[in-house]
């Protein structure tokens, strides 16, 4: 049988399972979240761990904090093979330490790495696509369907960037929304906070008539280029671009 | 007239000034301020023509005392003239802003009575932006030439990035096109940004635009003149425009469509003067003034330099990778740290980023050639990457993006 480890879903019980597995000598066939449905050639592990920070420091010395970083983006991915690929990379930093990152002949290390990247590109996209709308109260409210989970780094971004706002992201896919209010950010289920998002304040309409506007006249017709236009902004993300989203 | 109506005539005043990048600027706002500025430039969202749209870039006024032959806002064109108030200004940016819409201004504006009052005008608005409205997003303004010292220092404490537009690439075009401009109102302006440069005298550094194709001049005389340019005054950007037809007039070409590959070939080439430590030398000369339109500036010095190929990745030097068509300095980079660790094969860099269909011809691994010795010609390679190219286009992948720094 093929033996699957579970771990509880959270990146901390992840890596006290993976330093488990490697103190122990254990080559695990997979690692998944307690979610996993296992097929029939699966056996489902579930060792019982405290999470202690012990262990995050301890990789941490060994590998230092920017890979530690990097790992993190990995594991915010959607990736489903992103668990074996964190413990095979964290395996090799054990030996190679710091230098691990340049190990670009293992394929565990060019995963992490195209994973990461792909994950930092998809925050970066948010930072700009990302529209807020301004509800009857006040408040600014978005919604989001990324691929990865990204609403962690894009509300830091935002609690920077519009501190004295009170401010709502939602990531439809996963159900959860971000809230801001003027201080810190937190990170809740859509079913335990109730808003309703209909009722625009009373210059909002205005406003994003005149966003409209300005973009279809930014464009310069005898350059016309929708490919590029496509590269760089993928219809994927049209449904909540304001200025495109009734161009679909 | 309202809001609406003014930004229909003055984003659309304002529209073809190429520079839009919002990068290069760490700024943050005070307390009960809104906004910062990221190093990293953010695109918020791509206009019909592919470009990036990170600022509100409008015209503060349409209305000019200049008569430029190549622009819209001339005097003696009849056309609909608006201006904004400080106010109208910074509510639009404000409103834009809170909604992520855009990353900042970018302020320009024709002349009005004089250049002094124009950028006096200008600071208005930027400083009741900065200081009313507490605005610590990205501001980039124009700086307008003939204005005082004294404005242009106020003027650069309040913004990220200024530009002045050198317009055209040699002084004798700039006399029959802007017959009201000269060089030297450009330099000074240049000369003056650099000199003051600071963390918080235009933290982003200066940029410049030429048109492309309203003039007679060739390629080399307009990398000549960037390249002087980014030496003499330490500008961040030179911005190409491709030539626009919106007047008619004796003195301007009649061109069916903007020459946008020859604006495309003078992008990779900057690129590859900042970035890849070429020269303009090494791209052209006066034997060779144009670039070829067929193959891009860096696969062209290949071809031109076989003799200097191929390079052995796991030996040659970072600057002798970086001259590889289908390897940039990201990649170069990352083979420089792996082979310290380890010996690279042809396997491993393709993961690495390297663009093997390009790169194939000019290196060699341990010595091994990737394709047979035999095909190491330069008509072969010629033919194969025009080929490339051709396929490459159709099938739609990025071309070189112009607004990341
Ligand atoms: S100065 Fe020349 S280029 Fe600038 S707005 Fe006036 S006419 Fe146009």
């Amino acid at each position: 049988m093929n033996k699957i480890y579970i771990y509880n879903g959270d990146f901390v019980s992840l890596l006290s399972l993976i330093h488990y597995l490697i103190s122990n000598n254990i080559r695990p066939y997979n690692i998944q979240n307690n979610e996993y449905f296992p097929n029939l050639l699966e056996e489902i592990i579930l060792v019982n761990l405290d999470n202690n920070e012990e262990v995050i420091k301890k990789i941490i010395s060994i590998i230092g904090r920017e890979i530690f970083k990097t790992l993190y983006y990995v594991f915010l991915s959607a990736d489903e093979k992103k668990e074996i690929i964190i413990f095979y990379f964290i395996l090799n930093g054990f030996k190679y330490r710091k230098s691990v990152i340049y190990r670009r002949d293992l394929k565990c290390v060019c995963e992490t790495l195209k994973i990461s990247e792909y994950v930092k590109h998809e925050i970066h996209k948010f930072k700009g696509f990302l529209r807020f709308k301004e509800l009857e109260n006040k408040v600014l409210y978005a919604e989001i369907e990324p691929i990865n989970d990204v609403l962690f780094f894009l509300s830091s971004h935002f609690s920077k960037r519009l501190k004295n706002e009170y401010w709502i992201i939602k990531d439809v896919k996963r159900g959860i929304l971000s809230i801001y209010n003027k201080k810190k950010f937190i990170i809740i289920n859509e079913d335990d906070f109730l808003i309703s998002t209909d009722k625009l304040s009373n210059e909002e309409e205005q406003i994003q008539e005149l966003w409209k506007l300005f973009y279809k006249i930014i464009g310069i017709s005898a350059r016309k280029n929708d490919r590029c236009r496509i590269n760089f902004m993928p219809k994927r993300y049209w449904k909540y671009i304001l200025e495109v989203s009734d161009e679909r | 007239m309202n809001v609406k109506e003014k930004l229909s005539i003055l984003a659309d005043a304002a529209k073809y000034d190429a520079s839009c990048s919002s990068s290069g600027s760490n700024r943050n706002s005070n307390s009960y301020g809104i906004g910062n500025a990221c190093s990293f430039g953010i695109c918020h969202s791509f206009s019909s023509d592919g470009r990036c749209i990170s600022l509100l870039k409008i015209l503060m006024t349409n209305s000019c005392i200049y008569d430029c032959k190549y622009c819209l806002n001339r005097k003696s064109n009849n056309i609909k003239r608006a201006i904004f108030t400080p106010e109208e200004i910074c509510e639009v940016t404000i409103n834009f802003y809170r909604r992520n819409y855009i990353e900042g201004l970018f302020l320009s504006s024709g002349i009005v009575r004089s250049p002094d009052y124009t950028m006096e005008l200008m600071i208005r608005t930027i400083s009741m932006l900065r200081n009313k409205y507490h605005f610590g997003g990205y501001i980039h303004a124009k700086a307008i030439p003939g204005a005082s010292k004294k404005l242009l220092k106020d003027l650069g404490n309040l913004v990220d990035r200024l530009s002045a537009n050198i317009e055209l690439p040699t002084e004798n075009s700039l006399k029959l096109l802007a017959p009201n401009k000269n060089q030297s109102e450009v330099s000074e302006i240049m000369h003056y940004v650099k000199d003051n440069q600071s963390r918080k005298y235009v933290p982003a550094g200066q940029s410049t635009q030429m048109i492309i194709g309203a003039s007679k001049e060739s390629d080399l005389d307009i990398m000549q003149k960037s390249e002087n340019m980014y030496s003499n005054y330490k500008l961040k950007r030179v911005f190409y425009s491709a030539y626009i037809p919106v007047n008619k007039d004796s003195l301007l070409p009649s061109l069916e469509k903007p020459p946008l590959v020859r604006e495309n070939r003078l992008y990779q080439a900057d690129w590859l003067i900042r970035y890849y430590n070429f020269k303009v030398n090494d791209l052209l000369s006066e034997d060779n003034p144009f670039f070829n339109i067929l193959i891009d500036p860096k696969a062209d010095y290949a071809l031109r330099h076989l003799d200097e190929f191929p390079k052995e990745i796991n030996k040659c030097s970072y600057y002798d990778l970086l001259k590889v068509p289908g390897i940039g300095v990201v990649t170069a980079k990352r083979i420089i740290s792996s082979r310290r660790n380890f010996n690279i094969k042809f396997d491993d860099l393709k993961r690495m980023g390297v663009v093997i269909k390009r790169a194939k011809y000019f290196i060699t691994c341990d010595g091994k050639y990737f394709i047979g010795n035999e095909f190491f010609k330069k008509d072969f390679i010629v033919s194969n990457l025009v080929l490339e190219d051709k396929l490459y286009e159709t099938k739609n992948v990025e071309q070189l993006s112009l607004f990341s720094e």
